[in-house]
């Protein structure tokens, strides 16, 4: 089994701070936040510049460079509704530390992302649904088999497919909570990519109780079989579960520095 | 059926270390692929054998040992001899007169020993260390400063003394060091870490992970080498990635079989010859379990161990 890999989600503007920033590309705050990330164990770093319509793709290519001229050509994921700002993020995006990803598609309106990978020769993160919330698991199934098959049609190798199974807020859908871990590991099993936002699961709770629950969270997920989060790396509390995760699945060899690394 | 054949590389490799002076260097790690998977992918430098001496002088009750450090009476007279044995990639000098539970020198004057023997030697030298935390704490900063621009490698750093060690040896006078645990795997990652964050980069330091001679608990130690190169490889761990040397020589020659005469086991046959033969047979072992470099005492043993390597990788 490969080493949890973990997509930094702190450059998203949803953020004032970064939307501002990306609105006057102001660099400082976009590389404060991309090295703290970095520093604390992100391997991709995500890059979410909203719809963009306007000027997304000048934006998304000004975005990819800051980002990797200033980080050793820093892997990321593209993280945009706006298609054309993904291209043009591509075309100046250089691969030496891994391939770009395209964040993301599902199996309805944004099934035409898998194309644009299989172009591109990208990952793609496929949302597990199509209108909504899939009922329950046989329904994820069959939309992870469509964008499978869509992809594997169009040349993309499936382990650049990173299927999502779609992470349900806690507070209203408690009793989807099992099926959610049930399927990953069924992606596991299959010998498929998983990728997931688990922090969408503790959407509406209290700020003090947020950081149990995406560990406990996270954890679990790791323990089906989960390949990757997109996740706030500079959570400390939620980069300790990982690291131990990691030890105790044997996956890295522990030592009592363990959570300094 | 025509066989296709399936390498199994890895994205990572063991860091590379030089060390010698400029001109003399040699350099060993940077490989890939399992110990002597040489099918899998080409292996970047060959394991080294290095040749031990000690300040005692060599065991000249061993009639082929006697022989070849014949006439080299100073200890500068045996290093450069030592440098003749074929085979031999690095010279490694034990200062034995050191310990404090035997001759207890001053380090002053074992570390213008080391010194002595750096300037006779044409190989590179690495100092072992004489297995007390204290003395060696004292010990190798002097031999570090003693042997300036010799780029040497210091063993013996452990967990209790690695600071003064390391930031002397490599910090002040640009020596290499060796990072030692005693066949323990967390340890062994752990103190690599502790140097790192000393801000010691990779390059400058090497793992020593224990010794035994086999059969005498070898099993742990052959599994540790083998577990540190796998988890090296295969998950990436950049804390375990320093090249292994394994002193083999001291175990292989305190074991029985080295030490009792013919005259009381005459069915075991001539001393040296025992002693040889455990020397070799360890060696390989350590080798094939994932050392990058070997340490060994008698000319015989080295020249055939260079011998296994050069005709596996």
């Amino acid at each position: 089994m490969d080493k949890f890999i973990i997509i930094g989600e702190r450059i998203h503007c949803i953020s004032p701070v970064i939307k501002e920033a990306l609105a006057n590309r102001d660099e400082a705050p976009i590389l404060e936040r991309a090295k703290a990330q970095l520093d604390s164990g992100a391997t991709y770093l995500d890059l979410n510049i909203g719809p963009a319509e306007r000027d997304g793709e000048e934006l998304m290519q000004w975005g990819v460079k800051l980002l990797q001229e200033n980080f050793d050509n820093v892997p990321l994921a593209l993280d945009t509704a706006n298609q054309k700002a993904i291209v043009a993020g591509i075309e100046v995006y250089n691969r030496s530390k891994g391939k770009p990803i395209i964040n993301s598609a599902d199996a309805g309106d944004r099934l035409d992302n898998i194309r644009l990978a299989a172009e591109n020769d990208a990952i793609v993160i496929a949302l597990c649904s199509k209108q909504g919330v899939p009922r329950d698991n046989e329904e994820r199934m069959q939309y992870c088999q469509e964008m499978l098959e869509y992809g594997m049609g169009l040349g993309l190798d499936e382990s650049d497919m990173w299927f999502d199974p779609l992470t349900l807020v806690i507070k209203g859908m408690q009793e989807k909570q099992v099926e959610f871990l049930e399927f990953i590991r069924q992606l596991s099993d299959m010998g498929l990519m998983s990728v997931a936002g688990l922090s969408n699961a503790s959407n509406g709770m209290p700020k003090e109780v947020r950081p149990t629950v995406d560990s406990v969270l996270t954890a679990m997920a790791i323990e089906c079989g989960l390949s990757a989060a997109i996740l706030n790396p500079n959570d400390k509390h939620l980069m300790d579960v990982v690291k131990t995760a990691e030890v105790i699945l044997n996956r890295t060899l522990y030592a009592d520095s363990y959570l300094e690394l | 059926m025509t066989f296709k054949p399936d390498p199994q590389t890895f994205a990572s490799s063991i860091k590379e270390v030089s060390f010698g002076p400029e001109g003399a260097a040699v350099t060993f790690g940077g490989s890939n692929v399992l110990p002597f998977y040489a099918f899998d992918a080409p292996i970047a430098h060959k394991p080294l054998v290095g040749i031990e001496i000690s300040d005692k002088g060599p065991d000249r009750e061993l009639p082929a040992l006697a022989a070849f450090y014949d006439g080299a009476n100073t200890l500068s007279e045996i290093a450069a001899r030592a440098c003749t044995a074929p085979g031999a990639d690095f010279l490694s000098l034990k200062l034995e007169g050191a310990d404090p539970n035997g001759d207890n020198m001053p380090s002053d004057e074992a570390a213008a020993l080391a010194k002595e023997v750096a300037d006779a030697s044409v190989l590179p030298l690495l100092v072992q260390g004489v297995d007390n935390v204290d003395k060696d704490a004292e010990l190798l900063p002097k031999v570090a400063e003693a042997l300036q621009g010799k780029n040497a490698i210091l063993m013996s750093a452990k967990e209790e003394n690695y600071k003064g060690i390391a930031v002397a040896a490599v910090t002040a006078y640009g020596q290499k060091i060796g990072a030692e645990s005693a066949v323990d795997i967390n340890l062994a990652k752990q103190l690599n870490v502790l140097i790192a964050q000393m801000g010691i980069q990779q390059g400058n330091y090497v793992m020593h992970l224990g010794n035994s001679a086999a059969g005498y608990g070898f099993e742990y130690l052959a599994s540790t080498i083998e577990r540190v190169k796998i988890a090296a490889l295969s998950q990436n761990d950049d804390a375990l990635q320093p090249p292994a040397v394994t002193p083999v020589a001291g175990d292989a020659w305190s074991v029985k079989e080295s030490l009792v005469s013919e005259a009381d086991f005459p069915e075991w046959g001539p001393r040296e010859q025992r002693g040889i033969e455990m020397e070799i047979s360890t060696a390989a072992a350590c080798l094939a379990s994932g050392s990058d470099a070997v340490i060994l005492r008698h000319p015989s043993s080295v020249e055939t161990i260079a011998k296994l390597i050069a005709e596996l990788v």
